[in-house]
C-alpha cells in the first residue's frame, strides 16, 4: 500500500511531528508510514486522512502486489 | 489504540537497577560459599541457605529483565505494538531452538531451566532495542 501524506502534508504545512501530534502516535510511525515502510491499521489510517479532511482513498492507494 | 496492560515507562530503570543489583549479590554469596544449587541439589529441604540465596539472585534477575521487556515506551503506539509482538515471536523462536538443541547435546536438564529463564527475555529485549534504534536511526538520517 503506497500513500501521499508527505504530499498532503507540504499543502497543509505541518511537519511529521505535528501530524504524529494530532493523531496520537510517534514520529518515528509516521516516518515509516510515509516511507511506506510500516501499514497503518484501519483506525490510524481514518485518524490520518481526517486530519487531512479528505477521504481515505485520496491519501492511502493499494498497489498491484497487495 | 487499546490500552494493554505494561509496566510504566519509570519500572525500566528499576528494572536494569535489578539486573544490575544481582551481580554483587551473587559475587557476595559465592564468596561466602553459596553455590547454585543447581550444581549441586541439596537434598534436604527446601527453603536452606543455599536455596534461599539461590531464590534471591535468580529471582532478582529474572524479575529486573521482566520489568525491563515489558515497561512501556515514551510513547507506547500500535508500531511499537507491532515491534514488541515481532520481537517477542523471534525470542520464542530462539528460545526453542536453544532448547531443542540443549535437549540433543546437553544432558544435564538443571542448567537447561536455568537457560530457559533467561534466553527468552534476553533476546526479547535485545531484539526489540535494536529495532527501536533502527527506527530512530532512519528517522535521524532523514532528517
Amino acid at each position: 500500500m503506497k500513500n501521499n501524506i508527505r504530499v498532503e502534508r507540504a499543502i497543509k504545512d505541518i511537519t511529521q511531528g505535528d501530524l504524529a501530534e494530532k493523531v496520537g502516535v510517534s514520529r518515528q510511525t509516521i516516518n515509516t508510514i510515509e516511507s511506506n515502510k510500516y501499514v497503518p491499521s484501519t483506525v490510524l489510517a481514518l485518524k490520518i486522512a481526517r486530519v487531512f479532511g479528505k477521504p481515505l482513498e485520496d491519501i492511502f492507494m493499494l498497489e498491484d502486489r497487495d | 489504540m487499546k490500552p494493554h496492560f505494561l509496566f510504566p515507562y519509570w519500572c525500566r530503570y528499576l528494572g536494569w537497577g535489578l539486573v544490575i543489583a544481582h551481580v554483587p549479590m551473587s559475587m557476595i554469596g559465592r564468596a561466602h560459599g553459596m553455590i547454585n544449587p543447581l550444581d549441586n541439589p541439596p537434598t534436604e529441604s527446601l527453603f536452606t541457605g543455599e536455596h534461599l540465596f539461590f531464590i534471591c539472585t535468580s529471582l532478582v534477575m529474572a524479575l529486573g529483565l521482566f520489568i525491563v521487556a515489558f515497561s512501556r515506551e515514551k510513547i507506547e503506539d500500535e508500531q511499537i505494538w507491532h515491534v514488541r509482538l515481532d520481537s517477542l515471536r523471534w525470542a520464542i523462536y530462539i528460545n526453542y531452538l536453544v532448547l531443542i538443541a540443549s535437549l540433543i547435546f546437553i544432558y544435564d536438564t538443571a542448567h537447561i531451566l536455568e537457560l530457559n529463564l533467561w534466553v527468552p527475555l534476553i533476546f526479547f529485549i535485545i531484539r526489540f532495542r535494536w529495532a527501536i534504534f533502527r527506527l530512530n536511526r532512519s528517522l535521524s538520517r532523514e532528517g
